[in-house]
């Protein structure tokens, strides 16, 4: 028998029909700790500064829910930390205050950590033919229990490539304590795989209460499972993509991190809410993207007019 | 003879006032000032070859005649005196300084040593907002008894090439609060269309948990009649050419919108432009820079405007005296909050 993924929705969006989402899906897994939860790890994603309602970043409330199912069900007194590292654009010192983390962290008597702060371990790793070194934070490896909470959306736009996705497996990315993570980007989906290999969250819980596609779209949806290989296969059937067809899904399966295949998923129906998503074509992105940016280079190469410095 | 211009700050802003100033007639910018080494770098390689990392020696020089001051908001004061006192003729961004008495203090200083002193209030040079005004004074509005100002944007719109936003964004002291930065935008707006005006109500509010206020309603009288209700926020995910911007005219004679007037698909706006920039340059005629952004050719218009001013002797359409209004009008936004606490929010 292949790997459960829970999912589940809520109609009602409030702390009350998010934290009963998220209970039934984390339950739909059934996953048990093989050693005492002593310390825990949440990572969610921040994205600049932009706020759940966008659907770019964790919305704090599945958070909360997740931080409730550790003490309800496994340790009262769990030490609990939610961890984001500053990324090229955006400081975690500003953005946890900003995205509402400084309220959660007071509400539930958690701990803020800024993963570009504490204590960093060199971790070397090969993908395929790349071999990569990461600085990555101690404490990840150091935690009882690692959860990993990403968003349920589309892939950005990086250094040639329109990802298909962002979920579990490249929520990952947001571990790399250095912040100018750019320099990875040209190898962006053998990097996402890179770290999947060395850090393995016990349990993803994706946040698609509001997803992204071409636009925000209210799902009050939760996905979970152990396997992030098969919660993201699960994603992208619900994004509309072939699991196959999404790069880091493929290549993670390739280096071991997961399975893509015996998926059992439990909850609510994969077809109905892929028909709910609004889908977006990586081509078609990256064509307008690139297109877009082509044109106007050339543009102001012929003409001798300038372009902002917003779109250097 | 052409003006010899330096450029004091130079971030974004500071980029973009080079690029639009390299089409302006008879004024050449020649030197860039800014503490960072970065920022000298990025000047370098847009071809300035005179850097400081001190303005004060860049205004030692006497063969600039003007400068343009974009450095962070806290900085205008201290910045803008050393230029004038220098003898410099001054573009400023808005805000001129943090406070109406730092103003005065500047308009006092222009006065003394007869140089111009201009602020950037762009949002006067938007050619729908020329419209809209021209439209108004014509009377074919009538009198306007409602209006309606909104701007929203940020927070703190990301450029392509990903760098962190400045650390002064997020200080309260420094950034001079929300009002005082974008916000000032469509205070300014009311009383350029309507003349001096007063509080009526206020409510500050905060979506993210910023230092500072993110989204304010500001309902102003203005002392000509018009009433204006203004909506300005820092909060919505806009990633340009997004443009979350209007002014509605509510007259008695009919209504007049800047959705009217603004083009309706912006990226057809630009294509459309970008080919009659390319028929002007095969034809050896002017091209019009940044008309394809629509947004960006109010900067090059208030340059123009700017220097235009000092080649014929002629009054800057925004001096410190206007910027002064302006800054006093948010000021009476704030001492209203703090009068009126139970219907307007001041973010602590």
């Amino acid at each position: 028998m292949g790997t459960t993924v829970g999912v589940t929705r809520t109609s009602i969006i409030d702390e009350g029909g998010i934290r009963d989402a998220v209970f039934r899906a984390l339950d739909l897994v059934g996953f048990e700790p093989s050693e005492a939860v002593e310390t825990v790890v949440i990572k969610p994603n921040l994205r600049f500064y932009w706020d759940y309602s966008t659907g770019e970043t964790t919305d704090p409330r599945v958070v909360a829910s997740v931080i409730d199912y550790v003490r309800e069900r496994w340790n009262a007194r769990a030490r609990i930390a939610v961890v984001e590292a500053d990324a090229s654009a955006m400081r975690t010192r500003h953005a946890f205050p900003m995205l509402h983390y400084d309220r959660l962290a007071s509400e539930k008597g958690v701990e803020l950590v800024n993963l570009s702060d504490g204590e960093v371990c060199e971790k070397e790793v090969t993908v395929g033919r790349h071999k990569f070194t990461f600085p990555l934070p101690r404490m990840l490896f150091d935690a009882n229990l690692f959860i990993n909470c990403p968003k349920f959306k589309v892939g950005p736009y990086a250094s040639g490539n329109a990802l298909h996705i962002t979920c579990s497996l490249k929520n990952l990315f947001g571990c790399i304590s250095k912040p100018r993570k750019i320099g990875w980007h040209p190898q962006i989906n053998q990097v996402i795989v890179g770290l999947n290999k060395l850090i393995r969250p016990h349990l993803n819980v994706v946040d698609g209460i509001v997803a992204l596609g071409q636009r925000p779209v209210r799902l009050g949806l939760v996905v979970a499972g152990c396997d992030p290989v098969a919660v993201d296969s699960v994603v992208a059937r619900m994004m509309r993509y072939r699991p196959s067809s999404v790069q880091q899904i493929r290549l993670a399966e390739k280096e071991g991190v997961g399975s893509a295949h015996n998926i059992s998923v439990v909850g609510e129906n994969v077809k109905a809410i892929s028909k709910l998503f609004p889908s977006r074509s990586p081509l078609a992105f990256k064509l307008a993207w690139t297109g877009q940016l082509w044109m106007l280079r050339l543009y102001a190469k012929l003409s001798g007019d300038a372009v902002p410095p917003l779109l250097d | 003879m052409s003006i010899k211009v330096g450029i004091i700050g130079f971030g974004k802003m500071g980029k973009l006032h080079l690029r639009v100033s390299r089409y302006m007639k008879d004024a050449k910018a020649v030197a860039v000032a800014d503490p960072s080494r970065r920022a000298l770098r990025a000047a370098k390689k847009e071809g300035i070859g005179d850097l400081y990392d001190d303005y004060r020696e860049l205004l030692h020089r006497a063969d600039v005649d003007a400068v343009i001051i974009t450095l962070p908001n806290f900085m205008h004061l201290e910045g803008t005196l050393a230029a004038v006192e220098a003898g410099k003729h001054v573009f400023v961004e808005k805000p001129l300084a943090m406070t109406s008495a730092d103003c005065e203090r500047i308009d006092d200083a222009t006065r003394r040593q007869g140089v111009k002193l201009m602020v950037g209030h762009n949002y006067r040079f938007f050619d729908a907002t020329r419209k809209l005004k021209a439209t108004y004074d014509s009377g074919a509005i009538g009198d306007v008894v409602l209006s309606t100002l909104e701007l929203v944007h940020g927070p703190l719109a990301p450029s392509l090439e990903s760098q962190p936003v400045p650390e002064w964004y997020f200080d309260r002291e420094k950034m001079g609060m929300w009002l005082l930065d974008l916000g000032y935008h469509v205070v300014d707006l009311f009383r350029w269309l309507f003349g001096e005006a007063e509080v009526v109500y206020a409510r500050l509010d905060n979506h993210y948990g910023f230092p500072y206020e993110d989204n304010a309603i500001v309902v102003l009288q203005s002392r000509a009649g018009p009433k204006g209700v203004l909506h300005a926020g820092y909060f919505a995910k806009l990633v340009f050419p997004a443009f979350d911007f209007r002014v509605i005219l509510h007259g008695t004679a009919g209504c007049l919108s800047t959705d009217q007037l603004v083009p309706r698909n912006l990226r057809l706006h630009a294509a459309k432009e970008g080919i009659a920039n390319m028929l002007r340059r095969i034809t050896g005629r002017r091209i019009k820079p940044f008309s394809y952004t629509y947004f960006y050719s109010s900067y090059v218009e208030e340059q123009r405007h700017f220097f235009d001013c000092l080649r014929n002797g002629g009054e800057p359409a925004v001096g410190a005296e206007d910027a002064f209004g302006t800054i006093r009008l948010i000021e009476d936004v704030y001492r209203y909050c703090d009068r009126v606490p139970s219907t307007a929010v001041r973010v602590s």
